[in-house]
C-alpha cells in the first residue's frame, strides 16, 4: 500500500516541542554568539598587549578567558548538539531533511568545533606558558576558527526560512541551498550581534578589575567595538528583513512585530546607552548592572529574535519544501522529491501514515474523538498546543473557543484545504478526518474532559469486541 | 503495515550525497574517538572521586584526584564534541532508526541536555572545590555528576537500542492499540551491553595513567615517586578492568538473537580476543614498554567494538530488509569536497599546531618557547583559515549573485 515516511509523534503539552527547541536554542545562541564574540575580543585584547607591552592585560585576558571557557564549553557544547535533539524529536523529517542536504557542511562544522575546543583549553592553559608571539598566533587561529563556524551554521539556518530562488529546487546543489537569498545579510546580523554581546561580557568581567587604569583601558577599548557591532547588527537586521519570503512578511507585520517590536527597540536603545555610559565612565561600571544588562540583552533581546525566527519560517520548518507538520510541500526536481500534499488529500493521514493503530484507521461514532485528537497532533502539534489558555498558539483559543463543528470544519475545508493562509500549511484531508478533528476541537473548546471521555469510549470499544 | 517497508519510506527522500558505504566508515572511525574520551572521562572522574576519598592514605592520592578531575573537565568537552560526528553520520544512514527512537521516547532525549549541563556543572564544582585540603563534602557534586553522566550513557544506549528493534516500535507507541505521544519512556535497554561499555572505563583510565607517567618522566620537576605509583595504579586497573569487562561482554555474545548468527560471529569473537589479549599484556607489562602502547591497544579494542557495534546494527535490521547501500544517492562534489579539505587542511594544520603546542609546552619545565617547526606550524594555522574564509565567502559570493541577480 502506499504510505508516507512519516514518524511516530512526540508531544509536550501546552508549550510543544517547539518552545522546548526555543529554550535550548536560546541558550544555545546567548552562548555560542558571546564565546564567538568574545574569541575576537580575546584576540584584539591580547595583540595589544603583545604590541604595547602591557603584560597586565593578560591577566585580564586570563580571566577572561577562564569565563568565556566556562561559559561557552560547558552551555554552548551542550546545548548545540541540546537542538539537534529538540529538533530530533519536534521535526524528524525536517531535520532529516537539513542533514541529508547539508552533511558535508555540517562534518565540517566539528572539525571546527573539535579544533576550537582543544583550542579553548590551549588558550587559557598556556598563557604564560609559552612564548607570547606563538600564544597570538593560538589566539587568533581560534578566533577565525570560532567566526567559521558561525559562516557554517547561517548557511543552514538562513536555507531553513528559504532558498531565495528556483535554482535548489532544479539542481539539488548544496551550493545553491546553502549560498542562498539572506545568507549574508543573516550572516552580518549574527556577527554584529555576537561583537554587541562579546563586549557586555567584556565589561561584566572588566568591572571586576580592581585596578582602575586597567579597567579603563579595557573599557575605553571595549565599548565602541560593542556599539560598532550592534549597530552593524541593527542595519544587517533591516537588510535581512527585505530578503524574507511572503509569508514571513507577512506573519512579522501582523503577529511578531506587535508582540516584540517594542522590546527589540528597547534592548538597542538600551544596550547603546550603556556602552556609551561605560565609556565615558569606566569607574561607575558595576558587575551587578552589567550582569542585569547581558540577562536583559538575552531575555529581552535574544528570545524574540530566536522566537521570530524560527515563527517566520512557518509554515515550513526547512526549505519552503518540509511544512511543519512533516509533510512534504512541494516537489524537489533536482533532489528527486516529491510533493505529498494531493496524496494526503486523495487517501488521507489514516490510510497513509505508518503510525496509526489498525482500530484508528477507519473512523467511526466510537474512536471519532480518539482519532480527531491523535489527527490534531499529527497535522497541527507542531506549530500549535491543543490545550486552552497555554502560550504555544493553542488552536482552542485560535477558534475563540468555538463549540460549532460546522465552524471548525469550514475553516479546514476553505483556508486550509487551499492554503490561502501565507503562514499555515496546506492542509487538505478527506471530509471524514476533516469531521474528526473538528469533533476533537469542538469538544475541547465545549470545556469537557477529552481525556475521560476517550478512555470511556475505549473501554465500551473493548467490551463490544470482547462481545 | 510492514516494517521494513515503513523503514525503507521512512528514508529521507533527498537521498545521500555520497555513497552510504563513506559514511558508515565515518561513523565508525568517529565513534572510536567519541568512545575513547567517554571511557576516559568516566574512569578518571570514577577515580577522581576514589582518589578524593583515599587523600587521608596519603598526598598522592590526593593529587591524583585533582588531576583526573581535570581530565574529566576536559574529556567531557571533547566526548561532546567527538560525538557530533558520529551522530551526525548516523543521522544520514539510519535516519529511520535514530529518529523513530528518540521521538518514542522525546522526554529522554531532551532529558539527556539538562542532566549533561547539571552534570557538568557539578563537575566544575567539584573540580574548584578539589585541592589541598578540601573538605569532605564537596564530593558530593561529583558523585552526582557521575550518577548524571551514566544515566546519560544509559540514555544514550537505550536510544541506540531501541533503533535496532524496529518490529517493537508501534507496540511502543500505541501499546493495546492506544497512541501514547508523551515519549516518557525508556522502552528498551540490553544491560549486558551497557555495562559491558561502561566496564571499559576502567581499563581506559588504567592505560591513561600509564601514557600520564611516561608523558611527565622527562620532567625534572615532577616527582619520580608519584609517576611511579601512577604508572603502578594504571597497570593495576588496565589489567583488572580488561579481566572485568571480559564477563559483560561474553554475557551480551551469548544473548544475541540465535537466528542474528551473532553469536558465533568472528567479529564479536575477535573482541572477546582483543580483551584477553589486553588482559595478558598488561599483567606482563614491563618499565620497558613505552608508556603510550597500552593506549594503542586500548584504541585498537574500540576499534573492534565499533566495527561489532555495527555487524551487530547490520544483523539487526538486515532481517527487515533494511539495506544502507539501496540508499538513493546524489552525489554532491563541491560540500564533499568542502568537508574532505577541512578536515585535512584545518584539522591538520590548526588542531595540529594546538596538539603539538600542548604537548610539547606541557614536557617543558618554565616557559616554552616553540622552535622553528612548531613556530612555523602557527604561522600555517592562521594562513589556512585566513585561505579557507576567503575561499568560502569569495565562493559564496559568486553563487549568492548567480543564483540571485543573474
Amino acid at each position: 500500500m502506499d504510505m508516507l515516511g512519516m514518524y511516530p509523534t512526540f508531544y509536550v503539552p501546552g508549550i510543544g516541542t517547539a518552545w522546548v527547541m526555543g529554550i535550548i536554542g536560546v541558550i544555545h545562541v546567548v552562548a555560542s554568539h558571546t564565546s564567538v564574540g568574545a574569541s575576537f575580543l580575546f584576540a584584539l585584547l591580547e595583540t595589544k598587549a603583545y604590541r604595547e607591552d602591557k603584560p597586565q592585560l593578560m591577566d585580564f585576558i586570563k580571566k577572561y578567558g577562564m569565563f568565556l571557557l566556562v561559559f561557552s564549553y560547558i552551555i554552548g557544547s551542550i546545548t548545540g548538539p541540546g537542538i539537534w535533539y529538540a529538533i530530533t524529536v519536534a521535526s524528524p523529517r525536517g531535520v532529516g531533511g537539513l542533514i541529508h542536504n547539508f552533511v558535508w557542511v555540517w562534518a565540517a562544522e566539528w572539525v571546527y568545533f573539535t579544533v576550537e575546543v582543544i583550542g579553548v583549553y590551549a588558550l587559557v592553559y598556556l598563557i604564560g606558558k609559552v612564548d607570547a608571539k606563538t600564544h597570538l598566533k593560538l589566539t587568533w587561529s581560534f578566533a577565525l576558527a570560532s567566526w567559521a563556524t558561525m559562516l557554517l551554521i547561517v548557511g543552514i539556518l538562513s536555507f531553513m526560512m528559504w532558498p531565495g530562488n528556483e535554482a535548489w529546487y532544479q539542481t539539488g546543489s548544496t551550493n545553491d541551498a546553502f549560498y542562498n537569498l539572506n545568507f549574508f545579510a543573516h550572516l552580518g546580523t549574527r556577527t554584529g550581534s555576537m561583537v554587541a554581546m562579546a563586549a557586555v561580557v567584556g565589561l561584566m568581567v572588566a568591572s571586576r578589575l580592581k585596578d582602575m587604569a586597567l579597567r579603563r583601558s579595557v573599557v575605553k577599548f571595549l565599548a565602541p567595538i560593542g556599539l560598532v557591532g550592534g549597530l552593524f547588527a541593527v542595519m544587517m537586521f533591516l537588510y535581512y528583513l527585505q530578503t524574507l519570503p511572503n509569508n514571513a512578511v507577512v506573519m512579522l507585520n501582523t503577529h511578531l512585530l506587535p508582540v516584540y517590536a517594542r522590546g527589540m527597540v528597547a534592548v538597542f536603545v538600551t544596550a547603546t546607552l550603556y556602552l556609551v555610559f561605560a565609556w565615558w565612565k569606566p569607574h561607575r561600571l558595576y558587575t551587578s548592572l552589567t550582569v542585569a544588562m547581558f540577562a536583559f540583552i538575552s531575555i529581552v533581546g535574544v528570545w524574540p529574535e530566536e522566537r521570530m525566527r524560527e515563527s517566520m519560517r512557518k509554515p515550513y520548518v526547512a526549505g519552503q519544501y518540509i511544512y511543519g507538520n512533516q509533510v512534504i510541500a512541494r516537489d524537489v526536481p533536482g533532489k528527486g522529491i516529491v510533493g505529498e500534499v494531493d496524496k494526503i488529500a486523495e487517501h488521507g493521514l489514516l490510510k497513509l501514515h505508518p503510525f496509526v493503530p489498525d482500530r484508528l484507521r477507519v473512523i467511526n461514532d466510537s474512536n471519532r474523538l480518539e482519532v480527531g485528537r491523535l489527527l490534531t497532533k499529527v497535522a497541527c502539534a507542531n506549530c500549535h498546543s491543543l490545550e486552552p489558555g497555554t502560550p504555544l498558539r493553542n488552536i482552542p483559543d485560535k477558534f475563540h473557543g468555538a463549540t460549532d463543528e460546522d465552524l471548525i470544519a469550514a475553516f479546514m475545508q476553505g483556508p486550509l484545504k487551499h492554503g490561502t493562509q501565507p503562514y499555515m500549511p496546506r492542509i487538505d484531508l478527506p471530509d471524514e478526518e476533516v469531521r474528526a478533528i473538528a469533533h476533537f476541537l469542538a469538544t475541547v473548546n465545549s470545556g469537557k474532559d477529552v481525556d475521560h471521555l476517550i478512555a470511556e469510549q475505549q473501554k465500551l470499544a473493548t467490551k463490544v469486541a470482547a462481545k | 503495515m510492514d516494517i521494513g517497508t515503513v523503514m525503507n519510506t521512512m528514508r529521507d527522500p533527498a537521498g545521500v550525497p555520497a555513497h552510504p558505504v563513506l559514511f558508515q566508515g565515518l561513523m565508525i572511525l568517529t565513534w572510536v574517538f567519541h568512545i575513547a574520551f567517554v571511557h576516559l572521562t568516566m574512569g578518571a572522574a570514577a577515580l577522581a572521586i576514589y582518589a578524593f576519598h583515599r587523600r587521608d592514605k596519603g598526598e598522592y592520592w590526593e593529587r591524583l584526584s585533582m588531576a583526573l578531575t581535570k581530565v574529566a573537565k576536559v574529556g567531557v568537552s571533547l566526548l561532546i564534541v567527538l560525538g557530533v560526528a558520529p551522530l551526525l553520520f548516523t543521522q544520514v544512514i539510519y535516519d529511520p532508526q535514530w529518529y523513530a527512537s528518540n521521538v518514542l521516547s522525546g522526554r529522554w532525549a531532551i532529558g539527556f541536555i539538562f542532566t549533561l549541563i547539571i552534570g557538568y556543572c557539578c563537575w566544575f564544582t567539584f573540580y574548584y572545590a578539589n585541592h589541598e585540603g578540601a573538605k569532605k563534602h564537596a564530593g558530593v557534586y561529583a558523585w552526582i555528576a557521575l550518577a548524571l553522566f551514566f544515566l546519560d550513557g544509559l540514555i544514550m544506549h537505550a536510544l541506540s537500542y531501541q533503533a535496532l528493534l524496529p518490529d517493537q516500535w508501534m507496540n511502543w507507541y500505541a501499546p493495546g492499540g492506544i497512541v501514547d505521544t508523551s515519549g516518557s519512556a525508556l522502552h528498551a535497554i540490553q544491560w549486558p551491553r551497557y555495562i559491558f561499555i561502561m566496564s571499559l572505563s576502567l581499563p581506559a583510565v588504567g592505560v591513561f595513567l600509564i601514557a600520564y607517567a611516561h608523558y611527565f618522566a622527562s620532567r625534572a620537576d615532577r616527582e619520580q615517586e608519584y609517576q611511579a605509583f601512577a604508572r603502578a595504579l594504571g597497570q593495576r586497573l588496565a589489567t583488572w578492568g580488561f579481566g572485568v569487562s571480559l564477563v559483560p561482554m561474553l554475557v551480551w555474545q551469548f544473548i544475541q538473537p540465535s537466528a542474528s548468527g551473532l553469536m558465533l560471529h568472528p567479529v564479536g569473537w575477535l573482541l572477546v580476543a582483543a580483551l584477553a589479549a589486553m588482559l595478558v599484556w598488561m599483567k606482563r607489562l614491563t618499565a620497558a614498554t613505552h608508556g603510550y602502547l597500552p593506549v594503542l591497544g586500548g584504541l585498537g579494542v574500540l576499534a573492534v567494538l565499533a566495527l561489532w557495534r555495527e555487524v551487530v546494527r547490520v544483523a539487526h535490521l538486515k532481517p527487515f530488509g533494511y539495506d544502507i547501500t539501496t540508499y538513493t544517492v546524489h552525489v554532491d562534489w563541491p560540500s564533499t569536497l568542502l568537508f574532505f579539505s577541512t578536515f585535512v587542511g584545518v584539522g591538520g594544520l590548526v588542531g595540529g599546531f594546538y596538539l603539538t603546542l600542548l604537548y610539547r609546552s606541557g614536557r617543558v619545565q618554565g616557559l616554552y618557547t616553540a622552535e622553528r617547526s612548531v613556530a612555523r606550524l602557527g604561522t600555517a594555522a592562521v594562513a589556512i583559515l585566513v585561505i579557507w574564509i576567503a575561499v568560502f565567502l569569495a565562493y559564496g559570493i559568486t553563487i549568492w549573485v548567480r543564483n540571485s541577480f543573474v
